[in-house]
């Protein structure tokens, strides 16, 4: 009688918290915050008050040590409100993550036990103007320089950069190693020879900060390196076979959202003399939208569930589940305009942004071309 | 036997007075017998000369110990009227206050409470009233056996005519130690508003989308001109641009008036509440999603500031067309 | 000291209610803890705060009250006792055995919401007083714990009154009296420890309800929705109001 599908007690008290927040606080702002590409740090503060904020820091650091199933309930509720916003804590779990997996004791308690004391935010930073798939090929060079590591390289498309306490660092002792030189570092924002350019323009998800960061000649204690000289790339790439099923989460967020705001609208438009939710065209893409949420929630929380039981088959599970729910949620979003119609091409209405912040999702955390290399990967290592 | 605790001002009884004669007047043909009112507090004993018009005797409540309301004295005066009556049914103005102190005759009388009704009406030893519920949203039909205490909803019955003359009876009332608990310090009389909400035919209400308290300006020549009350949302109250007794919904009051205007306000469900048996509603606000559109029977999207100077100008032309 | 909310589980402002066989239809509704009580759970925690104590939470209901209870218990009451009934219970019924468990745990200060959105009533609070034999002041605005006493402010028909109050005493509260706060995660995982203490209201002696709701409906006004575009020319759409106020509403 093993399966269970239903949430614990607490965990519907989660989302009953979650979800409440979202629609007053988040939800109101959500297209201000938008139009002005503005960082809602209010919201951030709020978050931490009611105790969503970095809830994976363990209890030894002083956090709830929560896992993925709690993210994911929190990152639908977020995620349908502004997915924008949700990229915020999102990121901070990412950047969070890698210290989780390989860092020692020590260390989760010092970079950790001060996220927990008053409202603030982790990074992870990988990407670079030249490789982003690639991660590989990166060129960010760390020098061993006695007790130090120097850090010199350009970092770019890295969300909360600048807000966050510190940035884990991606950098290689060798690029012809490629992966096997690269180590995980932590670098505090404070540190000399750090600075930050926000990244402007984005399409969407613009509550969200995004930065190009420069470390120039940046002395970083070797008391900050995570696991050991040879362990970066494995850090990096474990970190995101978790860290993408919060993005499903929030993509699941955004397809609910856009099928709340289609059916509302076809029960309210008339043509022809009736709702246009009585047309079979407009029920198609409702039950289509329905479809696409229903099937991509319940693979996230399973993918969530794998992750925190720590089965390796949540390294495909989550790709299965990023990819799906970012390709439904992005099609959710596009016949959510269709239905709408003029209006829904205008941003009186809130379903166009719904568009352009979750084309990023497929996008970001490992694009959906890279999932798929992931979960055929895994197919074809299973027959071999 | 039936009671009627009759509001009054200190001179003249109140609408909501005359109301509650007729649904006593109602329960009292099935039910048998008389009905009879109660006057409580300063200036009984003046308004009783027009209040014994309307039933067969009144009971007079007053001095010093009834020259301020608590909800203790109120339900002390009810339940010594109710003995003297030998009354089976006790019918209530439903007013803030009236809500506050039924509920503890009620219990004294071991009587079942049909709160806020909108009829009222007994069939054999039976009472049936009907009342809204879920954020008036539902109607619903409640019947109990007696004793009842039936407090009656503001604007929701005829207003008795005058049936030949009754008796005065002074009451005497001893207070307890429990009615000797509340000390009242302070009243806090409210500046605005010459119109009370809850009778008010017209209400002229802003939401937060008004700007400032000084945008109320506007909002209070509008309502004088047609001769109506203003009313607020939660979100005015808290920015404390007007003052808490003009809040309208959930928390605050609820209004049926023929005209509601509801300027620069989203219409939350909370707020909807509030207003939703209004007769005809008339929104302005600048955003064409807002939900109160869907709860309106006529809507202007476009900016209030601009709007609703226009209309003051409209409305004064009409006026002297 | 001890301080006491009573509180009511009702249906999230937000859902559709529905209407089955004439009676309204909770099943897959939402239910949260009532709005306006949570003005009197954030009181009674402050006071908690300020100055010690407990802050117990009760309420009447049927089982699934328990849902509301560990909301009040996440956002920081201390424990609770739920008694249960099944049905509708009218409130003075209910006031009779709220007051059984009140008398027991005799806290200094009762506070509860003004109104509660499922049954639109106000009388809970004044009713469980008269049980009580304790004062009430209803529709509270501001609180001041004295030295066996309470200083506070609250509404009256037309405008509002400070008063003196000897305790124990019952407040119903509203907006205005605080801002609650929400739950917190850690604050529901605490929660999952605390006490919530079930009593069966016939263990009380208490059973049956006054009033009996013989049927309910679904009574939403149908609206015209006539929309008019003012964006342009403000001046043209208020004329036109006007006079579709004036000529076919007939009610200027």
């Amino acid at each position: 009688m093993a399966l269970d599908f239903s949430l614990t007690d607490e965990q519907k008290q989660l989302q009953q918290l979650a979800r409440r927040f979202a629609r007053e606080q988040v939800a109101p702002v959500a297209k201000e915050n938008d139009e002005q590409a503005r960082v809602p740090w209010e919201l951030v503060e709020q978050l931490y008050e009611i105790g969503l904020l970095n809830i994976s820091v363990p209890e030894a650091a002083g956090g709830l040590g929560l896992g993925l199933v709690e993210e994911v309930i929190i990152g639908e509720e977020l995620g349908w409100a502004d997915m924008g916003f949700y990229t915020i804590p999102m990121a901070s779990e990412l950047g969070i993550t890698p210290i989780l997996l390989a860092g020692s004791e020590e260390q989760q308690k010092r970079f950790l036990g001060p996220l927990t004391e008053r409202p603030s935010l982790a990074s992870f930073a990988l990407s670079e103007p030249g490789n982003g798939s690639d991660a590989a090929a990166l060129r960010t060079r760390a020098v061993r320089d006695g007790d130090h590591y120097v850090i010199s390289g350009t970092k770019m498309w890295i969300s909360n950069a600048k807000e966050a306490d510190f940035n884990v660092v991606f950098a290689t002792l060798n690029p012809e190693m490629r992966h096997k030189g690269v180590i995980a570092i932590v670098v505090e924002n404070d540190r000399e020879g750090v600075s930050f350019n926000k990244i402007h323009g984005k399409m969407g998800q613009r509550a969200a900060p995004t930065y190009e960061i420069i470390y120039d000649d940046v002395r970083v204690p070797a008391e900050n390196l995570l696991g050991d000289e040879q362990s970066g790339f494995k850090i990096a790439m474990l970190t995101l076979d978790k860290t993408r099923i919060p993005v499903a989460a929030g993509s699941v967020g955004v397809a609910r959202r856009a099928l709340d705001e289609a059916a509302k609208y076809a029960l309210e438009r008339e043509a022809f003399g009736r709702p246009i939710a009585d047309f079979q065209a407009i029920q198609f893409k409702l039950a289509n939208m329905k479809i696409g949420l229903e099937t991509a929630r319940i693979y996230t929380l399973y993918a969530a569930w794998l992750a925190d039981r720590g089965d390796p088959a949540h390294i495909s599970a989550s790709a299965v589940a990023k990819a799906y729910a970012s390709e439904i949620a992005f099609e959710a979003a596009n016949e959510a305009i269709q239905t709408l119609g003029g209006y829904g091409y205008v941003n009186d209405f809130p379903v166009e942004k719904l568009l352009r912040d979750v084309k990023l999702n497929q996008i970001y955390e490992g694009t959906n071309e890279i999932q798929r290399i992931i979960i055929a990967r895994d197919i074809l290592r299973a027959l071999k | 036997m039936v009671l009627v605790v009759l509001d009054h001002d200190g001179s003249k009884l109140r609408k909501s007075a005359l109301e509650g004669v007729t649904r006593g007047r109602k329960l009292a043909e099935v039910l048998g017998g008389d009905v009879v009112g109660l006057l409580i507090g300063p200036g009984a004993d003046a308004v009783a000369e027009e209040a014994k018009n309307y039933v067969s005797k009144v009971f007079t409540v007053t001095g010093a110990d009834f020259e301020t309301y608590t909800a203790e004295k109120w339900a002390k005066a009810a339940q010594a009227a109710a003995a003297a009556a030998g009354a089976k049914a006790v019918v209530a103005p439903a007013s803030r206050t009236g809500r506050s102190w039924t509920p503890r005759l009620a219990y004294k009388l071991d009587a079942a409470l049909l709160e806020d009704t909108l009829d009222s009406w007994a069939e054999g030893d039976k009472v049936f009233a009907t009342r809204y519920s879920f954020l008036n949203r539902v109607l619903e039909k409640q019947a109990a056996g007696l004793p009842a205490v039936i407090s009656v909803k503001p604007n929701t019955t005829p207003l008795a005519e005058p049936a030949g003359a009754g008796t005065v009876e002074p009451l005497s009332v001893e207070l307890g130690e429990l009615e000797r608990k509340v000390e009242v310090l302070e009243k806090i009389v409210e500046s605005g508003g010459k119109v009370s909400l809850t009778e008010a035919d017209v209400v002229v209400t802003g939401g937060r989308g008004m700007g400032s308290a000084e945008a109320f300006e506007m909002i209070e020549e509008f309502a004088d001109l047609l001769g109506g009350a203003v009313g607020a949302t939660r979100a005015v109250i808290d920015a404390g641009w007007r003052p808490y007794s003009e809040q309208i919904g959930q928390t605050g009051k609820t209004v049926q008036p023929t005209i509601y205007f509801a300027l620069a306000l989203s219409g939350a469900v909370q707020h909807q509440a509030g207003m939703n048996k209004s007769k005809v509603v008339v929104a302005v606000n600048k955003d064409p999603d807002a939900p109160i559109f869907k709860e309106s029977d006529y809507g202007v999207v476009g900016d209030v500031h601009q709007v609703l100077p226009a209309m003051i100008e409209e409305v004064k032309k009409l006026k002297s067309a | 000291m001890k301080y006491v909310a009573i509180i009511r589980q009702v249906p999230d402002g937000e859902s559709k209610i529905k209407v089955e066989g004439g009676q309204v239809d909770l099943s897959g509704t939402t239910m949260i803890l009532d709005q306006m009580d949570e003005y009197a759970v954030e009181e009674i925690i402050r006071l908690k705060e300020q100055h010690d104590g407990e802050a117990v939470v009760v309420a009447f209901g049927p089982e699934r009250t328990e849902e509301a209870m560990r909301t009040a218990l996440a956002m920081g009451a201390d424990r609770g006792v739920l008694i249960t009934a099944a049905g509708y219970v009218d409130p003075i019924t209910q006031a009779a055995a709220l007051a059984k468990v009140l008398a027991e745990e005799a806290p200094d200060v009762v506070f509860t919401g003004g109104q509660q959105a499922d049954w639109d009533s106000q009388a809970l609070g004044s009713a469980t007083a008269e049980a009580l034999g304790w004062p009430v002041i209803t529709w509270t605005t501001a609180f001041e714990l004295e030295d066996g006493k309470a200083k506070a402010t609250h509404d009256l028909d037309e405008g509002a009154e400070v008063v003196r109050v000897e305790l124990p005493a019952v407040f119903t509260a509203q907006q205005g009296l605080n801002e609650p706060r929400y739950p917190t995660l850690p604050g529901i995982m605490k929660a999952k420890k605390k006490e919530i203490k079930k009593i069966d209201a016939a263990e009380l002696g208490v059973g049956g309800s006054k009033v009996e709701i013989v049927e309910q409906q679904i009574m939403e006004l149908e609206r015209k929705v006539k929309i008019i575009d003012g964006t342009k020319e403000p001046a043209a759409a208020a004329a036109e109001l006007i006079k579709l106020l004036h000529e076919e509403a007939k009610v200027l």
